[in-house]
């Protein structure tokens, strides 16, 4: 089994797709296809801690990688799966940048982290990698949530940095001890359900979720 | 025998537009044309008359011979069934991407020279079309060339059946997407209408008859062989022959014929699950691809494989 991930280096491939659901972010109109990224995103995350838990042995990140799984895995795109029915906006509509510009825009945030942490400063135990493309999720999703104006989309993109943080910590400390796990990923849950019920408010306020309108005074 | 390897892509390039065509058929229920029907439709058309416009010049007539020899001698550069090929000397995948160049720019002025407006809107779109895709295929090739070390393509070939990485799927995703692209596929051409508002290739060549639209259609089907046997030695060349032995060489030709048969289901099933989308929304896909090939350099600098 551990030589299989190492011959056909798993981890660098799941990094890698980890990289390109945030990339392909940029690239997408409908909020349903944010949603279905994220659940690709978090579903890799999993895995990458599943695969690196067979190669170290150890019982906590086999749990981190249920947990994972069961939260961002399942749980949260369910719920945001139920406020997009709810809310009846299905898409991004005139996002402040073009969506071709942003995915070029994306690409070169990816080489000036590659370019930038060329040398491992932080030289991480299970690949040298990881760190340079938890950064460039970070970047990226940070990207996404200042061009985007739907509240949602703006969400998703920070649970995208979530994940980003996530993983640059995992791949610095081997994971953390379980219970601060649990404690995130509770704060987590909780953060999304607020976020969800707020969305769903500021809808019904303004008759829109666009966060422009926010700026517009109401009497 | 490895040194008539390019007449399989020259004689056998109908054969496999056929099988596209009577896979694409049973996806969606219809019975459709035998997979011998383009060498009929060849032959047919070498034997009609042709009628060229008055107001042509010598360029209208020249078109067909260089598109179909630049196309040509594209198939002579690549190694189909043995890397022992004697050619490999001649050119490597930027040579192969100028002769493409050079053929897609004469159809282009073939398809000006008559002064029709297809002719015109065909060659505007192809333009259009080919500066997007020619970026993607570049860097998609390069990321092999690097981690081979060579550009090359016999060399690349012979390097890589040992090397799988990240970068070279996102590449491979990248390089498919140019060769829809390249191929006039569904997503960006329809291959079988000549509805106005849609054609790129058809747009261009519909001046032509007879004997020069059999060498257009023929250089056509060369060029899509040639981009499967292309994307075949650089992303998954294992169980090409590495030297003439005829055991080799027999094995060799079974694994290719399985290779392409895959390509031309994975064309049919693109064609028969996507809608071709608006000219104009071109760009974002294949701007998309691009970044994914931009993406497969980086990665491929970064992680070292």
């Amino acid at each position: 089994m551990k030589s299989w991930i190492e011959a056909f280096s798993i981890i660098d491939f799941i990094s890698v797709g980890i990289l390109l659901t945030a990339v392909t972010l940029n690239a997408f109109k409908s909020i349903e296809s944010y949603v279905k990224a994220y659940t690709i995103n978090s579903w890799l995350l999993a895995g990458l801690i599943a695969v690196v838990a067979v190669l170290v042995g150890e019982t906590h990140l086999y749990i981190a990688a249920l947990l994972t799984l069961a939260t961002k895995g399942i749980i949260i795109p369910l719920f945001l799966r139920r406020i997009v029915r709810r809310m009846r906006v299905t898409r991004e509509i005139q996002p402040y940048i073009s969506n071709s510009l942003s995915l070029a825009i994306s690409g070169i945030l990816v080489a000036v982290v590659y370019a930038s942490l060329k040398e491992g400063i932080f030289i991480t135990g299970f690949s040298k990698n990881v760190l340079q493309i938890s950064i460039a999720v970070i970047l990226i999703s940070l990207f996404v949530m200042i061009t985007r104006k739907k509240a949602l989309t703006q969400a998703i993109g920070l649970l995208f940095m979530e994940n980003g943080l996530f993983l640059a910590g995992f791949s610095l400390t081997f994971g953390m001890p379980t219970m601060i796990e649990l404690g995130v990923l509770f704060d987590m849950l909780m953060g999304v359900i607020i976020l969800g019920i707020f969305v769903i408010q500021i809808k019904r306020a303004f008759a829109s979720a666009d966060l422009d309108k926010l700026t517009v005074l109401k009497g | 025998m490895e040194y008539f390897q390019f007449l399989v892509i020259i004689l056998f390039s109908p054969l496999v537009n056929g099988v596209i065509k009577k896979l694409k058929a049973n996806m969606q229920g219809r019975v459709g044309p035998g997979v011998l029907q383009p060498y009929y439709d060849l032959l047919r058309l070498l034997k009609k008359d042709m009628v060229v416009s008055t107001v042509t010049s010598w360029i209208f007539k020249a078109t067909p011979y260089i598109v179909f020899t630049a196309t040509a001698t594209a198939a002579v550069i690549v190694p189909v069934l043995s890397t022992a090929s004697p050619y490999g000397m001649m050119g490597d995948v930027i040579a192969l991407i100028y002769l493409f160049a050079l053929a897609r720019f004469f159809m282009a002025l073939g398809g000006l020279d008559a002064g029709t407006s297809f002719g015109g809107e065909g060659s505007s779109r192809e333009m259009t079309v080919a500066i997007l895709v020619e970026p993607i295929m570049m860097l998609a090739l390069f990321t092999a060339a690097i981690s081979a070390g060579s550009t090359n393509i016999v060399r690349i070939a012979t390097v890589h059946p040992a090397v799988f990485s990240p970068s070279h799927l996102l590449a491979l995703t990248a390089f498919m997407v140019a060769i829809v692209a390249e191929t006039g596929r569904v997503p960006v051409d329809n291959p079988d209408t000549h509805l106005e508002l849609t054609m790129i290739h058809e747009g261009m060549i519909l001046e032509y008859s007879g004997r020069y639209l059999a060498l257009m259609e023929w250089a056509h089907y060369m060029k899509q062989m040639i981009l499967f046997t292309l994307a075949i030695d650089i992303f998954f060349p294992l169980g090409i022959a590495q030297s003439g032995n005829p055991a080799i060489l027999a094995a060799a030709v079974v694994v290719y014929a399985a290779k392409v048969t895959g390509m031309a289901l994975l064309m049919a099933l693109v064609e028969s699950t996507r809608a071709k989308i608006r000219f104009f929304q071109l760009p974002s896909l294949l701007g998309g691809s691009f970044v994914l090939a931009f993406l497969s350099l980086v990665t491929h600098i970064m992680m070292g494989k």
